[in-house]
């Protein structure tokens, strides 16, 4: 048997044996070098109560080359991708080593998500927002994992109720902000996006001008 | 210098018999200092055309074919490993650790061995024995093939942590102690070489910074394997890339390597044009710049200067040079407008900032004086009109230098079918005249050194270009005038049609003309070179390397 292919079966055997890490590996279209991880959010962090799936693609020369995993579930986390859910994490680099495992790679990942790396962004506008007010930050990242990650969240509001809420949440801005830059007769999803861009956030606030926001807005 | 002695003893030998020959009335006496005299011009001869060969825009330089540069590399290794008294793969490691650079190695390692060693990858760090997360090293001993034999071995069958395969009987580790089978380091040193072109293959534990010295590689790849191959390549680019005296040929698949120290500093690269070639037997040979990336000749300008010319032609900055002399910006909102016709009064599209095309100024200030602009002078207006005129003219000084150093590199473009026309035109000489193929040949030399100089002629425009208004500058243009005459006109005789009756004549014109050009071209070379070496050239724009 193909020595690749052996060892990935032992992995994701392994991986069922064992009960206590709650990770699972799941099989896509019947191929053993495509496959869908996913694990729960980690306690006491935003994005606890979540599940967060990972697409995972073996390559050919697995495991010598680290397998190449995506972020399926959107996470709202400075070093994943808010839009392709692409991970930046050195141990799927440089730092891979072909005795760690699908499973410890997908701990690691977990892990990932309770110790945040600001200063090597994947998702630089992310980043400026957890480095700008911690607390508006995590605000966000919770709201994504009710609303993408079927979690309950701590805060128990239903998702998607108020459509419009909703975007000005997932953007991880206040919404007296999105409003007042709306009532100069801004079109919404607009005034988000360079809400958004700007890091209209925080203390943050105080140093962007309005004008710069309405120039901004114009172009 | 006994060489030499040796050398001549044979030739004086020689010379003797032809003196017995021809002097044999003249004493014997004389005999010695006949010999030395026979000696010293003989040696001077030898001597002369390598040292006069060397003119002051050419640099010295050796072509190294791939052997000699991995003796280089070999003979470092066993100095270090002399020194330190360690063997060659550890010295090997710790050199490539430290980039080739021998003085700061033993400056470092004198300093600090061990750390210095743990960092290299030669020994695992002191405090941290082999106790890696994964659960493999913890029952690792097994039969192991590797240089470290295992101390005490235990009875229990070791499976190999990467590929679960409990059949694997051969194991080695490095000198951290991490157990692998043979067939996965084989699998991982391959992919790491082969997909990453990586020389440094650290263990395969998670986190261990151990490097696989060389023969554990050469073992793990087999004998005679097409990576290993590769690895000991990577060895010698890693060497070359590392050296700044050396540097590989970029010509395609050419395995040559130039070392040329006298270019190896950047500071020297404001003196000297480092032009070289390389050993290759190619028509035309590998020349190339050893101070930059430019794969042709570009002397006589200095790296720095061709650099900034050619990044210059190749940005757009003259499109945005275009806009400004034929564009003015609105006052108000900055945006740009093109007058297309229609009268003075403009009227900004985006803006609606009313103004007048002459004077710039706002078009209130005109009064009732409609359509006939009479206050040219207000300072707004004047000031708008200097800063375009200004760069209306830097456009032009510009396009002078690009348009005839466009034009010489398109003329030594096209000496090729000049070189095709040439050839036919030497063919029909043979047949139309009395001359042999060797007595046609001036054209082919004549067309060469037309070509030559039209890539110096190129490069001179560059320079000018860059060059500062002085008396030298007038100098560096009379030159170049007189190499570009004598270039053109070469060139047209060159183009004239062929008269059966005047070859002779056309013969010795063609011939002195390139005499006569390749002359002109020296003076060129020459003297820019030597204004290098004396600082004599100075900049209207701040060049790499010069205050």
């Amino acid at each position: 048997m193909d020595a690749r292919l052996r060892r990935v079966n032992k992995e994701i055997a392994d991986c069922k044996n064992d009960k206590s890490s709650n990770i699972n590996i799941d099989l896509i279209d019947n191929s053993a070098f495509h496959l869908r991880g996913s694990f729960p959010g980690p306690k006491d962090t935003p994005y606890e109560g979540g599940t967060f799936e990972v697409d995972i693609v073996i390559p050919e020369s697995y495991p010598f080359q680290p397998v190449k995993m995506k972020f399926v579930t959107k996470v709202y986390h400075p070093n994943v991708s808010s839009a392709s859910g692409a991970i930046c994490l050195d141990i799927l680099k440089d730092a891979w080593s072909p005795v760690l495992t699908l499973k410890s790679t997908l701990i690691s990942l977990q892990s990932l998500l309770c110790s945040p790396e600001p200063n090597d962004p994947q998702d630089a506008e992310v980043a400026k927002h957890y480095t700008t007010s911690k607390r508006s930050f995590e605000e966000t990242a919770r709201y994504w994992t009710q609303v993408y990650a079927g979690g309950s969240g701590s805060r128990g509001k239903a998702p998607a109720r108020d459509p419009q809420k909703d975007e000005v949440a997932i953007a991880g801005l206040e919404k007296a902000h999105v409003d007042q830059f709306e009532a100069l007769g801004f079109e919404r999803s607009k005034v988000i996006d360079v809400l958004r861009r700007l890091n209209y956030r925080g203390a943050n606030v105080a140093n962007i001008s309005e004008d710069k926001v309405v120039e901004e807005l114009l172009k | 210098m006994s060489s030499d002695y040796e050398y001549s003893d044979e030739d004086v030998d020689y010379y003797d018999d032809e003196d017995e020959d021809m002097l044999s009335p003249q004493d014997d006496d004389s005999d010695p200092s006949d010999e030395e005299m026979d000696m010293d011009t003989f040696g001077d001869d030898f001597k002369v055309p390598q040292r006069a060969a060397r003119k002051s825009y050419e640099v010295e330089h050796e072509s190294l074919p791939q052997a000699a540069v991995v003796k280089l590399k070999a003979a470092d290794i066993e100095h270090i490993s002399g020194i330190f008294g360690v063997d060659a793969s550890t010295a090997s490691l710790l050199l490539r650790y430290m980039n080739w650079n021998k003085e700061r190695l033993i400056e470092k390692y004198m300093d600090n061995a061990s750390a210095v060693s743990v960092a290299a990858g030669i020994s695992p760090p002191p405090k941290a024995p082999a106790s890696s997360s994964a659960a493999g090293p913890e029952r690792s001993q097994g039969t192991s093939s590797g240089a470290r034999s295992a101390p005490a071995p235990k009875p229990e069958p070791f499976v190999c942590p990467i590929c679960f395969d409990d059949s694997q009987t051969a194991f080695s580790a490095l000198s951290c102690d991490h157990r692998f089978c043979a067939g996965c380091w084989n699998a991982y040193i391959t992919s790491k070489i082969r997909e990453e072109g990586e020389h440094a293959i650290r263990c395969m534990a998670e986190g261990c910074s151990t490097i696989a010295p060389d023969p554990f590689i050469h073992t793990a790849l087999g004998a005679g394997s097409a990576t290993r191959e590769r690895f000991n390549e990577l060895l010698v680019r890693h060497f070359v890339s590392s050296n700044p005296n050396l540097k590989y040929c970029p010509y395609p698949s050419c395995t040559y390597t130039v070392s040329c120290p006298a270019a190896a500093s950047k500071s020297a690269l404001t003196t000297i044009v480092p032009t070289v070639i390389c050993g290759a037997d190619a028509t035309p040979p590998h020349k190339f710049c050893f101070g930059c990336a430019i794969d042709s000749d570009h002397r006589p300008v200095i790296c720095g200067v061709a650099k900034m010319w050619l990044k210059k032609c190749r940005d757009d900055s003259e499109t945005a040079n275009w806009i400004k002399s034929n564009t003015k910006e609105c006052a108000k909102c900055q945006s740009t407008i093109e007058k297309n016709g229609g009268c003075n009064h403009m009227t900004c599209k985006k803006c609606k900032h009313e103004f007048c095309w002459v004077c710039m100024g706002p078009w209130s200030e005109h009064g009732t004086a409609w359509y006939s602009c009479n206050r040219y002078d207000e300072k707004a207006g004047v000031d708008a009109r200097d800063a375009q005129s200004r760069s209306r003219v830097s456009l032009e000084r510009y396009l002078h230098y690009y348009n005839r150093w466009a034009n010489h590199e398109q003329s030594a473009k096209l000496s090729l079918e000049l070189y095709n026309k040439t050839e036919k035109k030497m063919e029909e000489m043979q047949i139309t005249s009395e001359l042999t193929w060797i007595e046609v040949q001036f054209m082919k030399k004549a067309v060469d050194e037309v070509e030559k100089c039209r890539m110096t002629l190129k490069w001179t425009y560059a320079m000018a270009y860059y060059l500062e208004k002085s008396n030298e500058k007038e100098l560096f243009e009379d030159n170049q005038r007189d190499l570009e005459q004598a270039v053109e006109e070469l060139s047209e005789l060159l183009e004239s049609p062929i008269d059966a009756d005047a070859i002779s004549t056309l013969r010795q014109k063609v011939t002195d003309k390139a005499v006569y050009v390749s002359k002109r071209n020296e003076i060129m070379l020459e003297d820019t070179a030597k204004g290098f070496l004396e600082g004599r050239w100075t900049w209207n724009v701040s060049v790499e390397g010069f205050d």
